[in-house]
Order: structure tokens, then C-alpha cells, then sequence
């Protein structure tokens, strides 16, 4: 495979272009807020089709690497996009250009729009540096960076809820990098700094007790970002706190993010092989299966939308993980697919989200009676993410669940499928509720409100981005098979883990 | 069957002939419903010529399968899409689905003009119907089961609208009970198709490899498969959402769901039943394949029996006609599953069962959907479906009664109608059964048969007689008139259909079951036999009779004791356990909810304690180490010194206190002397003035009172200083003599701080506190203080430069000129530590009494210095351990 590689200035443009234009921000702010969008724009399109490029690149058999920066004598600043990487960063790239379109409409007339977006590049540069990251290092630099630096996001608007919901995430998220820098600095001392590979670089000479605490390290340090139960506790707090747009990229592919590092140890630094001899995984299992069935259940009782959203993203997430900790084709293809297609059907749930709140004012489920009538675009679009979330068939989320499910079967677990479904199951009994109330219910109106109905839906510099989405998660589902799509790049990534 | 026929058979059915016919029947409705809405806007005439225009090309692609299928038995279109492809194989069986599906829609269609005239969102129905119409016909031409579930799972979902459509209260509860029981067995479907993927199948509808996973799994997968598909089909027990949705949605759409869509969900049993787990046709032979066939055969063909029975009951229950109607299709379908469970349970020799199941499915299609139509067609026209308060309207409504009356004669069997021929040929699949195997069981559930057709016919003779014939019960306007002629229309092409189906049986028995059986290489030539035979034979025709006798029995036995008023506990009904389920449910994740969130409040309770506790912790350790510190510093107070300080303390403010009092007594008793009444300005002078001084000079005895402590005087100060409380109280009346002569000054405005401050000091000079309490034995040695008391003594143990020179340095060995180097230099610190204190030591003092004290200071200071010097030479030792190792 390293035969393939070129040596591309692609993957470090990746980051850069997004710091520049973070930046950039605060003069552009100064001049107008129409340069700033366009600006930031143009930033964030070029750094979705610099994504998109390399992906096609990928699908084609090449790898891109680059060696930036020598850190120490040993260890070099090193990108290498494989498919998996390439996966994960054209979703981050896109559902970022989505949501920071979507955020011109959100933040308008918001406070201190400045150092929101300028964060918001900030992150999404940082966020690619851990798709692209080739070795463990890196990979560290730039998943502390951008966890620590998501928290002025988080806390933007500055309530006392928001506050404190971001206290409670960077208690979190520190506790959580610690433990991930411990098992890379174990990982160091065990193996040395290698490029992440399929295979791993760790060996069973090592010896039992070092690898387990390197695994279980990594696992508990990227289970806080990946929201696994009971390391959740500042999911649900710090969605409902962030700006909606925010909140579309945390749920999306921050939080995959975690997976994505678990995807990474447990594929190239431990293999398959390792993993399978250490007869570890299938305590992830239990965790994972676990925390899908009980964020779901608790979900159903959260009357803030995005709390529940929120609840929603842990429960999925958490599929993710389980389809890794099978160690099966199948079963890691539907995890990389889940990924993609969970970013964006949550991604479309948190817009809508979030346009209840700027159009209607509305942020409880109970308050959302009649909103079909007034939204219609936007329940539209709410409806058919909540049933890919589902797992509706032709829609996304069906087709990540079929894997999983294929993957359950192909490791021997079929029990696992009552998980699975009961999972979806349980989907709909949190999702559509929304639903039926936003369509099947009469809001209760005031004359005043009558009198105002017209116009209530978003305006369309806000419905673009969201129905872009929502049409992804169609497309993502119905054109599953077509070559290049996530199912592509994934079966590339898990057929080279598994040789 | 002999293997070379088997393998011929394979060769044949290989062979699949690819056409685009099959996507293009399912995704012509599909692409066509887009429009219906943008012609609905402007044009509504438009829009139903339209909508009839594409259920009729519909009808005819349907139909131009026909020619295909004879030619190349079966036929396959792929379109790209979701995992792969979606595949579409039709054979025999599949073409019958498509066929009669069509034709139903198309009728409904029609009848659905003038029914919507009352209803509202006329777009929305359209394009639902047109919709559900491409997701039924994917369902029944699907050739994988991915392709059968997407299409199933649409179906169930878009139809949700057709259920929901009036918006009543009613049809929203029951448009609930209906999307959730579809959505688990979607569930439940979804899963048995993983399931049979786990036992080696490869996701199309043929027959499971044997001996691949085990008994269990197979069981697991076929009953999730029959529940997914029997939720749809209003299997008992999962019918309960059926009776409340088909009879709240508009009449045609009630036509459609109890005519058409629930035989998707009979389509996906029959398929299950009949091609999945079945043995390959190539090892038909082997006898022992068949066994999990047949077992599975069994459990339908008994589901079978007790849905028609207990569908049947629950018919004869009801009063609102499109219930009862309802009802009859749980009924129906128990029919239906009978025949196919029978077909299974038979295995290669099962032609007979499913004849008379998909014959069944057919007649049931065309008769419950004349039925549905007709009812409404009488809703339309009187606005009343209550059996018993319509009556008489034969009269009114002549050509609709006429076609209730053939519709009629179709689901109860009279002979030459449908229903006859199916219920006849399931009836001959179950006597077969029951004499093939010898089960006598099956010989109940034979009685079970003929008494549920009995209650059928009970049934319909109460509809007819009830609606129809009889007195009017009440008064019909003139608007009560026969239907308009495009529901007949549609009504008339069904009742057509019932007939023509009823006269020539071999319509579909040769030119579909018996090439579709062939297919499968299962015997066919049964069914010749009963052409010849047995159709329209005595037995037949005797138990029709029977079944009619029983049913005019129950009709007017029912009628005269009004048995079919009865309503059972709720606890009887299974959709009462439903509830309680799903209200369980949601009880569990309200509690699991709650007690997170009491164990979230509880975590946090619990880090706030330790937060504060932690915080009292530090502060006392920090209270400890800082005492610590000081006692290595200073010295450890002795507890009785505090202890005193504290009295003494509490003694001075007390005295403080005493003299503001005795000044403003004195301020109170001048102003009356002066006035007669108080001066309040003049107290409040006095108050401030001498609470100043008393302040000031408190402070200066607890100052002098402290020092004491620091130097070591307290232990004779303790003696002197009640004595010394009763001297400081002469202090009280000065204090009040000059706050009473600053008073006046104060109260013009002046600044008396200066006068203030001078008598303090007169005061304090005047009082000499500190000298007071000085110990008066041994003078000056107790203030020296225990520093210079100390250097004083080390000074002189140490020996002097004069005597070390006298010693002289020659004899000494290195070690011994490093202590007296050491010596020397201590002596210099000590010196210059204690210079200052000690200079005023007389050297004429050092009488007997003096060294004794010196020596107990000497003990105090020890105790006092020796922690610190411990410490000292710890840190130094370590130290030093560090370096050298």
C-alpha cells in the first residue's frame, strides 16, 4: 500500500486553508458582513472539494501523504489520507460548508458573530487534521486542539446554562484527552511511533497487561468524546447550550470523532488480529449495545428538542462502535457508513432544530403542535430525517443498519439484532411523536399569533443548507451502490483492515 | 417426482428472461403521483381523468404480462438502486398480485370521484393512492427481499395517510394503532430477512439452503418473516389495528386497504410459507427435507383457523357496517392463511392449498372491495352506516343493491359466485390435510371451517336484511337515490369480475395456478381432478347448504335473544394487552428516565458535599500547617498562656465596654443637670469620644499583654493581673471627664482628634499597663525573652577565643579543629542574633535566684528551638543522603 503513495500538498492545505480563513475573520467582519460569508465561504467550499478530490483520489487506489513538520528527532507532523480518513473528511468538509451557510441565517443579528465563526473555521481545520492524521501524534495535536477549542462554541451564547454546560464539557473532554495522551505515550514506549496502518503496530510482545491498559485507555479516553454510556454526561447538556448549527457539526461528526480514534486503534494500532487474541472486544460490545438501548430510552422522555436530539446522537453513535467492536467486514463497513449518513441525518434534525427556535421560538417538543403548517418545508425535511433515523428504508440510516445487521450476522451474533432493532425501534418512539404533533395536532394560537402566520418559514438562505442535507440523506440511502459512494470508500477501508 | 423431471424443471425455471415491463408497472404510478398535485391545483376534472387514466395503463401493463409470463414463465427488471439493485421477478403467482391489484385500484379509483366530494385534501388522496398503488405492486413483483421490504415498508407507511385522511379524532387514534403496528412489523420483518441471510439464504425468494443453521434460528426467522407480513394481513393476534383503520379512511381507500394492501401482507406469507422454506426443487425427493415445511405449514394453517373464527365473531358483534366489513377481512384472510397454511403443511403434494389461498385472495379482493364500495355508496347518499337504523333502501338504491347482493354472494359461497370455488378448494386442502397425515385435529379444525362460513353467511344476511330489506327505520330525503354512475361503474366492473370468476373457475386455475405450480415442480394435476369432478359436485354443494342453514340458525337466534350485543371484559381483548404493553413501555422510560435523572442529582449532590468537604479539609489543614509553622517558628504557646490571653481579652473589653457606659452615664446625668432633659447630641459626643479612647486603650493592653506572652512574662503576669484590672479601672472616670469636656467642641464641628490623642496618651503614660503587670521579683531577666537568655547561656558554655588559642591548635586533629571552627562560627551567629537584648544584661545580676530561672528558660526555649532544628537537620540529611547516593 505505502507503494501507492504520493506525496501530495493536499492534506496540509486541508487545515491550513480553514485557520486562514479563522483568521481572516475578524477582518472581514470589519468590512462586512457580506465579505465575511463570502469569504468563509470560499474557504470552507474549497476545503470541501479539496476533500471530495482526495476521496475520488482514494476510491481510485492512491493515498496522499505529506511530512510537514519534524516535531522531534523521531517523530515527524505526518498526514496520510487512506480511505477511511478520506470518508470521514469529506463528511466533516461538507456537513461544515452546510452548517456554516446555514449559520449566516442563525447568527444573524447573533452576538459576537466574529468569534463564532472564526472558532468555527478554527474547528474545522483542527477536525480535518484528525481525519488526515497519519500517525498517533498527529493525530493527538489535533484532536486536543479541537476539543479544547470547541468550547468557546459551545459556551457562545453565553447563558448561565451554556456556561455551565461548557464547564461540563471541557471537564470532560480533558479527563478524556489525558487518558488518550497516556495510551499514546504507552503506545510510544510499547511500539514506537509508526504510521497508522491496517494491521496495527502494536504486537503481542508487548505483553498482555501493557496492551490491555493501552486499549482500555483509548477506548475510555475517545468513549467520553464518542458519548458511551456512562461517559455521555456532557452530550446532553452541551447540544441544547450551542448555537443550532453548531450542534448539527458537535452531534454530526465531532462526536464521530471519538469513534473515529476508536476506529483508528482498533484497526491500526492494535489490528485485528491483536484485538481478537486479547479477547477484549466484546466488552465494547456490551457497552456499546447498551448505551444504544438505554440513550434511546432515555430520550423518549426529553421535552427540549435538541435534549433529545442529543440523546439520539449517543444512542447512534454508539452503533457505531458496535459494528467496530465485532471485528467483521460487514459489520465495520456499517459502522464507517453510519458515520457519514448519521452525520447528516442528524445534521438535518439539528438545522430543523434549530429553525424552531429561530422562527417560532419553540424549543419543547410539547410546543411544536401544528408546526407542519407553518413550517412546511422544514417539517418536511424533519420528517424524512426522523425516519432515515429510523432506518426507514430507501433512506440512509437504512442502509448503515443493513450492514450492522449483515456484520451481526457474519460475526455470529444475531441476538445483537434485537439491539439493533430495538434501537431503531425505539428511534421511533422518540422521533416520531415530533412528527405526528408537528402535522396531526392544531396549535393552540392566540388571534396575534394567527395574524402572524404568514411567513413563518425560514428564509431560504437558511432552508438551502437544510434541504441540501435532507436530500443527501435520500441520495446517501438510494444511491448506496453507486461506485465512489461512503459504501465504496468503507469496503476499501475494512477490506484492507481485515487483508 | 423423478429426479429427471426435477432437473428439467430447474433448467426451465433458470432461465429468466429479462424485462423492463416489471419496474416500469412499479414506478409509472410512482413518477405519476408527482403530477397529481400541480394538476390538482388548477385543474381538478384534469386531475381525475388523469388519475383514472394511470391506474388504466396500469391495469393493462398489469395485463400485458400475461403473454410474457406464458412465454418464459418468469421475467426480471433490475434498477440500480440502495444496496445494489432492486430486482423485480415475476412469475405466475406474482402476475395474479399485479393483475388483480390493479384492477381493484382502478375500480376504487373511479368510485373515489364522487365519493371525495365530501371529503377534503382530494390531491393528497390521489397522490397517497397513486403511491401506495406503486409500493403494492413493488411488493408483489419484488424478486429479492430487500426489494420486497422497501416496497412493504412504503406501503405500510405512505397508506398511514390514507388512514388518517378524514383527520376525525377517530381516524387519527386509529391511524396511531395503525402506524405503529406497522412500524414493529416492519421490525419484526427486517429482522426475519437478516435472519434468513444467518441461515445461508442469499436475500432472493428461493428456497433456504438445508442443514444450514439450526432449528431454532429457522423458527426465529419464519415467525418474525409471518409476523412482519401477518401485521398487514390481519393475522390474528396482530389484527387489532385493522377493524379501527379500514373503516375510518374514506370508503374507496377502505375498499383498497381491506381489498388490496392486506394481501400484501398474505403475498409476503405465501412467499414465506411456499418458496423460502421449501426444500430446492432439485431435492424435492428427499422426504425428510420437507419436514420443517410442513411443521411451519401446520402453525399457519391453525393461525389460519383462528383468525376466520375469531374474525368472524367479532363480525357478528358489530353495528356499524364497514366495521363488520372489516372484521370479515380478518376473517377472510384466516381463509386465505388456511389454504396457504395447508399448501406448506401438504408440501409437494400442497397444489391444492394454494389453489384455494391465492383463489381466495383473488375473490376476496374483488368481493370486499364491491362491498366497501357499496357501503360507502350508501354513506355517501344517507350519511349513516348503523346496520340497525338504516333499512328498506332495495328501493332507493336498486343497482347498488344488486351488486351488494352478488358481493354478498361471493364472500358467503353460494355457488357460482367466487367465493364458492375458494372456499371449496380450501376446504378440500384441509380434508386433505387432515386425511394425509391423520391428524385429528385437524378434523376440529374441518367443524371450525364449516361453522365460521356459517357465521359468514349470518353475517351478510344481516347486512342485506338489515340495510336493504326490511322497514325503513328512518326517514330518507330525497337525496336518497341510487349511486351516481361512476361509483356503479366501479362497482359494476368488481361484480363482473365476482361472477365471471364464479362461472369459470378455470380461468385462473389453468392459466395461472397450475403453470405457477409447475414452476415449482409441484404436483398440479389435482386441480384437473376437481374441475372434472368435484366443482359444483353434491358434497360441495351440501356444505355450502349446511353453512347457510347455520347461518339463517344464528341469525334468528341471534336476533331474538340479542346475542349480537354482547361486549366481553376488556381483558378479553388483545388490543387491551397492546396498550397496557406500550403504556408499559413508556412507564419503563419515564422510570428509567427518572431514576437517571435521581442518580444524576444524586452524583452531583454527592460532588458537591465532597467539594465543600474537601474545601473544609484544606482550610483546617492549612489552619493546622500554618500553626504548625508558627509553633516551629515562635515557639508552641502553652495552653494555659492562650487560655489567659483569651480571659484576659474578654476582661479588657469588658473594662472597654464599662467605661463608654460609666462616660455617657456621666454625659446623661450632665445634660439633665444642665437642661433637665437629655441632650441627645451631647451623649451621642460623649459616646463617640470615649469609645474611641477605651478602644485605643484596650488596644494598647492586649498590645502590651501580647508582648508579654512573646517574651515568656505571662507566668507572672497571670499573678498581677487581677490586681492590675482593679488599677485599670481608675482609668474609667479620666475617660469620661475628657470625653464630657471634648463633648462640646465635637458637637460644633471641630476636629478633636488631636485632643483626642493627647489624652490617650496622657493616659497611657499615666497607666503603664505593661509595667504593671511585670513581674516585680526578678525584674529584668523575665522581659529579656528567651533569645537572649539563650545566646546568653551558649555564649558562655561556649568556650572562649582566648581559651581555644590557649589550648593552641598543634595537637588538635582535623576533625576537632572543624568543631571548634564550627563552635566559633555558631557563637558569632548566636552574638549577633541576641546582641541587641543582651547588651542590657547586667553582669553583676547572675545571683542564684537568676540562674535558676535562666536554667527553666533554658528548658523552654529547648523544647522550643529543638523542632525547628530537628527539621533543619531532617531537610540536611536528606540532603545529603540525595547527593551522596
Amino acid at each position: 500500500m505505502d507503494a501507492e503513495a504520493t506525496r501530495s500538498f493536499l492534506p496540509p492545505l486541508v487545515f491550513l486553508l480553514p485557520i486562514i480563513g479563522s483568521l481572516l475573520t475578524v477582518p472581514l467582519q470589519h468590512i462586512s458582513e457580506r465579505a465575511r460569508n463570502i469569504g468563509l465561504g470560499v474557504v470552507c467550499a474549497a476545503v470541501a472539494v479539496l476533500a471530495v478530490v482526495m476521496a475520488a483520489g482514494v476510491a481510485n487506489g492512491m493515498v496522499y501523504e505529506t511530512m510537514l513538520l519534524q516535531l522531534t528527532p523521531d517523530i515527524w507532523m505526518y498526514f496520510r489520507v487512506d480511505a477511511m480518513g478520506a470518508l470521514f473528511g469529506v463528511t466533516v468538509a461538507v456537513l461544515w460548508l452546510l452548517a456554516l451557510v446555514y449559520s449566516w441565517g442563525y447568527m444573524d443579528g447573533g452576538h459576537r458573530p466574529a468569534r463564532y465563526f472564526a472558532f468555527f473555521m478554527l474547528c474545522l481545520g483542527w477536525t480535518m487534521g484528525v481525519a488526515y492524521a497519519g500517525n498517533l501524534l498527529t493525530f493527538l495535536i489535533f484532536y486536543e486542539l479541537f476539543s479544547i477549542l470547541t468550547y468557546p462554541l459551545v459556551v457562545h451564547e453565553e447563558t448561565p446554562e451554556a456556561m455551565a454546560a461548557g464547564t461540563k464539557y471541557i471537564i470532560y473532554i480533558l479527563i478524556g484527552g489525558t487518558l488518550v495522551l497516556l495510551a499514546i505515550v504507552l503506545t510510544f514506549f510499547a511500539a514506537g511511533d509508526q504510521t497508522l496502518t491496517a494491521g496495527g503496530i502494536l504486537t503481542a510482545e508487548a505483553g498482555r497487561t501493557n496492551l490491555l491498559a493501552i486499549f482500555w485507555c483509548f477506548i475510555i479516553g475517545f468513549g467520553v468524546k464518542a458519548a458511551l454510556v456512562p461517559l455521555h454526561g456532557w452530550v446532553p447538556d452541551a447540544h441544547p447550550a450551542a448555537p443550532a448549527p453548531f450542534s448539527a457539526v458537535l452531534s454530526g461528526v465531532m462526536v464521530a470523532a471519538g469513534s473515529f480514534g476508536m476506529m483508528r486503534v482498533i484497526f491500526q494500532v492494535f489490528g485485528v488480529d491483536l484485538l481478537r487474541e486479547l479477547e477484549v472486544a466484546h466488552y465494547l460490545t456490551w457497552v456499546s449495545g447498551f448505551t444504544v438501548l438505554f440513550a434511546a430510552v432515555l430520550a423518549v422522555n426529553q421535552d427540549d428538542i435538541k435534549r433529545r436530539l442529543a440523546y439520539s446522537t449517543i444512542s447512534q453513535m454508539a452503533y457505531v462502535v458496535l459494528g467496530l467492536s465485532l471485528l467483521g467486514v460487514e459489520s465495520t463497513i456499517g459502522a464507517l457508513v453510519h458515520i457519514t449518513n448519521h452525520a447528516f441525518m442528524k445534521g438535518a434534525l439539528f438545522l430543523c432544530a434549530g429553525l424552531f427556535i429561530k422562527r417560532l421560538g419553540v424549543r419543547r417538543v410539547s410546543q411544536l403542535d401544528g408546526a407542519a403548517k407553518r413550517m412546511p418545508v422544514t417539517a418536511a425535511a424533519f420528517a424524512l430525517a426522523a425516519l432515515a433515523m429510523i432506518g426507514t428504508p430507501p433512506l440512509s440510516g437504512f442502509v448503515s443498519k443493513w450492514y450492522l445487521g449483515l456484520g451481526m450476522l457474519e460475526t455470529e451474533n444475531p441476538w445483537l439484532l434485537a439491539v439493533l432493532l430495538g434501537g431503531a425501534l425505539m428511534a421511533g418512539v422518540y422521533l416520531l411523536p415530533i412528527v405526528y404533533r408537528m402535522y396531526f395536532r392544531e396549535a393552540v394560537l392566540t388571534a396575534e399569533d394567527k395574524i402572524a402566520e404568514e411567513g413563518r418559514e425560514a428564509p431560504a438562505s437558511m432552508l438551502v443548507p437544510l434541504v441540501i442535507t435532507t436530500a443527501l440523506t435520500v441520495f446517501l440511502g438510494l444511491g448506496a451502490a453507486l461506485p465512489g459512494m461512503p459504501a465504496d470508500l468503507a469496503r476499501m477501508a475494512a477490506e484492507a483492515f481485515f487483508h | 417426482m423423478d429426479a429427471g423431471h426435477a432437473a428439467a424443471t430447474v433448467a426451465e425455471v433458470a432461465h429468466i428472461v429479462s424485462s423492463p415491463l416489471p419496474a416500469a408497472l412499479v414506478f409509472g404510478p410512482l413518477i405519476a403521483a408527482a403530477l397529481v398535485r400541480p394538476l390538482g391545483k388548477r385543474w381538478p376534472g384534469v386531475r381525475n381523468a388523469y388519475v383514472v387514466a394511470v391506474t388504466v395503463l396500469t391495469l393493462l401493463g398489469a395485463a400485458g404480462l400475461i403473454p410474457l409470463i406464458a412465454e418464459h414463465h418468469r421475467i426480471q427488471s433490475e434498477v440500480p438502486a440502495l444496496l445494489g439493485e432492486l430486482t423485480f421477478t415475476v412469475d405466475s403467482f406474482s402476475m395474479l398480485f399485479a393483475i388483480f391489484t390493479s384492477f381493484v385500484w382502478f375500480a376504487a379509483t373511479l368510485h373515489s370521484l364522487d365519493y371525495l366530494k365530501h371529503e377534503k385534501k382530494h390531491d393528497r388522496y390521489h397522490t397517497t393512492t397513486l403511491v401506495v398503488l406503486a409500493a403494492n405492486l413493488g411488493v408483489v413483483l419484488a424478486g429479492d427481499l430487500v426489494t420486497l421490504y422497501l416496497f412493504f415498508e412504503a406501503l405500510g407507511l405512505v397508506a398511514f395517510l390514507l388512514v388518517i385522511h378524514t383527520e376525525t379524532d377517530e381516524a387519527k387514534k386509529a391511524a396511531g394503532k395503525y402506524f405503529w403496528m406497522t412500524v414493529i412489523g416492519g421490525f419484526a420483518l427486517v429482522g426475519g430477512i437478516f435472519l434468513t441471510f444467518a441461515l445461508g439464504g442469499s436475500g432472493a425468494l428461493e428456497p433456504l439452503p438445508a442443514g444450514h443453521g439450526d432449528e431454532l434460528l429457522r423458527w426465529a426467522a419464519a415467525i418474525l418473516l409471518i409476523l412482519g407480513f401477518g401485521v398487514k394481513a390481519g393475522m390474528v393476534p396482530v389484527h387489532v389495528w385493522l377493524p379501527d383503520a379500514h373503516p375510518v379512511a374514506p370508503a374507496p381507500a377502505s375498499a383498497l386497504l381491506s381489498g388490496v394492501m392486506i394481501k400484501a401482507g398474505a403475498y409476503g406469507i405465501f412467499r414465506v410459507v411456499t418458496a423460502l422454506f421449501r426444500p430446492e426443487v432439485a431435492e424435492q425427493v428427499e422426504e425428510h427435507l420437507w419436514h420443517f415445511s410442513e411443521q411451519l405449514g401446520l402453525v399457519v394453517l391453525w393461525i389460519g383457523i383462528a383468525t376466520m373464527f375469531i374474525g368472524v365473531f367479532l363480525a357478528l358483534q358489530q353495528s356499524n357496517a364497514k366495521r363488520m366489513l372489516a372484521y370479515h377481512s380478518v376473517s377472510q384472510m384466516g381463509f386465505i392463511l388456511a389454504g396457504i397454511g395447508a399448501a406448506g403443511y401438504l408440501g409437494a403434494h400442497g397444489a391444492m392449498g394454494v389453489a384455494g389461498g391465492l383463489y381466495h385472495v383473488v375473490n376476496h379482493a374483488l368481493f370486499k372491495a364491491c362491498l366497501f364500495l357499496g357501503v360507502g355508496a350508501v354513506y355517501y347518499r344517507t350519511h349513516s352506516l348503523d346496520l340497525y337504523h338504516t333499512g328498506g333502501l332495495w328501493k332507493k338504491m336498486p343497482i347498488t343493491f344488486v351488486f351488494m347482493c352478488i358481493a354478498a354472494a361471493g364472500i358467503t359461497g353460494v355457488p357460482l359466485f367466487n367465493g364458492f370455488v375458494s372456499k371449496c378448494l380450501i376446504h378440500h386442502a384441509i380434508v386433505e390435510a387432515w386425511e394425509y397425515h391423520e391428524l385429528a385435529s385437524l378434523g376440529i379444525a374441518e367443524k371450525i371451517y364449516i361453522v365460521t362460513c356459517g357465521g359468514t353467511a349470518c353475517s351478510f344476511i344481516k347486512l342485506i336484511g338489515l340495510m336493504f330489506l326490511g322497514k325503513p327505520k328512518m326517514e330518507y330525503g330525497p337525496e336518497v337515490k341510487d349511486a351516481p354512475p361512476r361509483m356503479l361503474l366501479g362497482m359494476g366492473v368488481l361484480a363482473t369480475a365476482i361472477v365471471a370468476l364464479g362461472w369459470f373457475p378455470q380461468l385462473l386455475i389453468k392459466g395461472v395456478f397450475q403453470p405457477g405450480l409447475h414452476t415449482w415442480g409441484v404436483h398440479g394435476d389435482i386441480l384437473d381432478h376437481y374441475l372434472e369432478h368435484s366443482f359444483l359436485s353434491g358434497p360441495d354443494l351440501m356444505s355450502v347448504l349446511i353453512a347457510f342453514a347455520l347461518g339463517f340458525t344464528f341469525f334468528f337466534v341471534g336476533m331474538k335473544f340479542h346475542l349480537f350485543h354482547l361486549h366481553a371484559p376488556q381483558y378479553f381483548s388483545i388490543d387491551w394487552w397492546y396498550r397496557q404493553a406500550a403504556h408499559g413501555l413508556m412507564a419503563l422510560c419515564a422510570a428509567t428516565d427518572r431514576t437517571y435523572e435521581a442518580l444524576r442529582r444524586a452524583t452531583s449532590q454527592l460532588l458537591r458535599v465532597g467539594r465543600f468537604e474537601y474545601a473544609e479539609v484544606t482550610a483546617r489543614i492549612s489552619r493546622r500547617r500554618r500553626l504548625l509553622i508558627s509553633t516551629l517558628l515562635t515557639g508552641a504557646p502553652g495552653a494555659r498562656d492562650q487560655h489567659f490571653i483569651g480571659h484576659a481579652s474578654v476582661a479588657l473589653e469588658r473594662e472597654r465596654q464599662d467605661s463608654v457606659r460609666l462616660a455617657v452615664l456621666a454625659a446623661i446625668q450632665h445634660s439633665r443637670a444642665d437642661a433637665g432633659v437629655t441632650d441627645k447630641d451631647l451623649v451621642d459626643a460623649v459616646r463617640d469620644i470615649a469609645g474611641y479612647i477605651a478602644q485605643r486603650l484596650m488596644n494598647e493592653r492586649m498590645g502590651a499583654l501580647s508582648d508579654l506572652a512573646r517574651t515568656g512574662g505571662l507566668q507572672s503576669a497571670r499573678v498581677a493581673f487581677a490586681g492590675a484590672m482593679s488599677e485599670v479601672a481608675k482609668t474609667r472616670t479620666p475617660i469620661a471627664q475628657t470625653a464630657l469636656a471634648l463633648a462640646p467642641l465635637r458637637m460644633r464641628g471641630d476636629n478633636v482628634g488631636r485632643d483626642i490623642a493627647a489624652a490617650v496618651n496622657t493616659l497611657i503614660s499615666a497607666e503603664r499597663f505593661d509595667l504593671m503587670l511585670a513581674p516585680r521579683t526578678t525584674g529584668g531577666v523575665m522581659a529579656l525573652g528567651h533569645t537572649a537568655e539563650a545566646g546568653q547561656l551558649v555564649r558562655s558554655a561556649l568556650p572562649t577565643r582566648a581559651a581555644l588559642r590557649a589550648a593552641g591548635t598543634s595537637g588538635l586533629t582535623w576533625l576537632e579543629r572543624a568543631a571548634a571552627w564550627l563552635l566559633e562560627i555558631t557563637r558569632l551567629v548566636v552574638d549577633s542574633l541576641t546582641r541587641e537584648r543582651s547588651d542590657w544584661i547586667a553582669g553583676d545580676r547572675f545571683d542564684d535566684a537568676a540562674v535558676v530561672s535562666m536554667r527553666l528558660h533554658i528548658q523552654h526555649y529547648a523544647r522550643d528551638i529543638g523542632l525547628n532544628v530537628a527539621v533543619i537537620a531532617c531537610v540536611l540529611l536528606v540532603f545529603v543522603l540525595a547527593i551522596a547516593l
